[in-house]
């Protein structure tokens, strides 16, 4: 359970190891998403794989992740389940996110810019 | 959380009545027994997740704004059945009370080169008019309750 990170093909590949991001842990997810920031880690991708459920309060956190960034680097997703994909449609949030069907689909893309 | 049923209420059909703790944590318990009566009654997988995410939504809005995030109160959820017609779920507290629900906002369309319109927070309301067939807020002296609607069949 949890969140982790790995780095791969220069990039920083987060897992959220937890089938909900909701209310109860967007705070700590934003603040997991942070601290990689602040170590200078620019390209992310995130891989959704495990989540099943997420509500506006992750998504929240997701798009403060992407505003921390500054316009200096990227934060991709990967491998979202029907219901999150849905969320990300629903909230038109795909504008400013880039989704992959695949974490690898997202190594080796060109970063989006802002 | 406790449960009961009762199939002859009002006339109304089937109803369920569901109350958690006012902790942000146990909103899950709702959400799971939600899920189940869902798939029950024969919705749609993407059907069942929507109404998960509004209940998710409307729950956590009760245990933030109205109770201001402590725990301790009670947030009572009622799930009335009408085989064939229409699903109606209701979110109780008796904390604060919010705004006409004419206040929400559309879902807000972010703008990939204003980062102003990337707004962390706020969607939540928004995504249940969105979802919901019909929504209602009351207000009283014995509390608020928060009305879903979804049309069956």
């Amino acid at each position: 359970m949890g969140f982790g990170s790995r780095q791969e093909a220069g990039k920083t590949v987060v897992e959220i190891d937890e089938p909900r991001l909701d209310a109860s842990l967007a705070t700590p997810f934003r603040d997991y998403i942070f601290d990689l920031i602040g170590q200078g880690q620019k390209e992310l991708v995130v891989d959704l794989s495990k989540v099943e459920f997420m509500d506006s309060s992750g998504l929240g956190a997701m798009v403060a992740a992407l505003k921390q960034m500054g316009g200096s680097g990227a934060i991709e997703l990967a491998n979202p389940q029907k219901a999150v994909h849905d969320l990300f449609d629903l909230t038109c949030m795909d504008k400013i996110f880039t989704i992959h069907s695949k974490v690898n689909d997202a190594l080796v893309s060109l970063p989006k810019s802002h | 959380m406790s449960t009961e049923t009762n199939q002859n209420q009002d006339d109304k059909g089937q109803w369920l009545s569901l109350s958690i703790n006012s902790q942000i944590e146990d909103t899950v318990l709702v959400a799971m027994a939600i899920r189940g009566v869902c798939s029950m009654i024969g919705l749609t997988l993407e059907d069942i997740n929507r109404i998960e995410l509004c209940v998710v939504e409307v729950v956590n809005n009760a245990i933030e704004h109205a109770y201001s995030g402590c725990s301790g109160s009670r947030v009572d959820v009622e799930v009335v059945i009408e085989p064939g017609n229409r699903l109606e779920i209701i979110v109780k507290d008796k904390g604060k009370s919010m705004p006409a629900l004419g206040d929400i906002a559309a879902v807000q369309v972010p703008d990939p080169a204003n980062p102003d319109t990337w707004t962390t927070s706020g969607r939540g309301l928004p995504i249940v008019e969105q979802l919901m067939d019909a929504i209602h807020y009351e207000s009283n002296e014995s509390g608020n309750a928060f009305h879903m609607i979804r049309q069956l069949g």
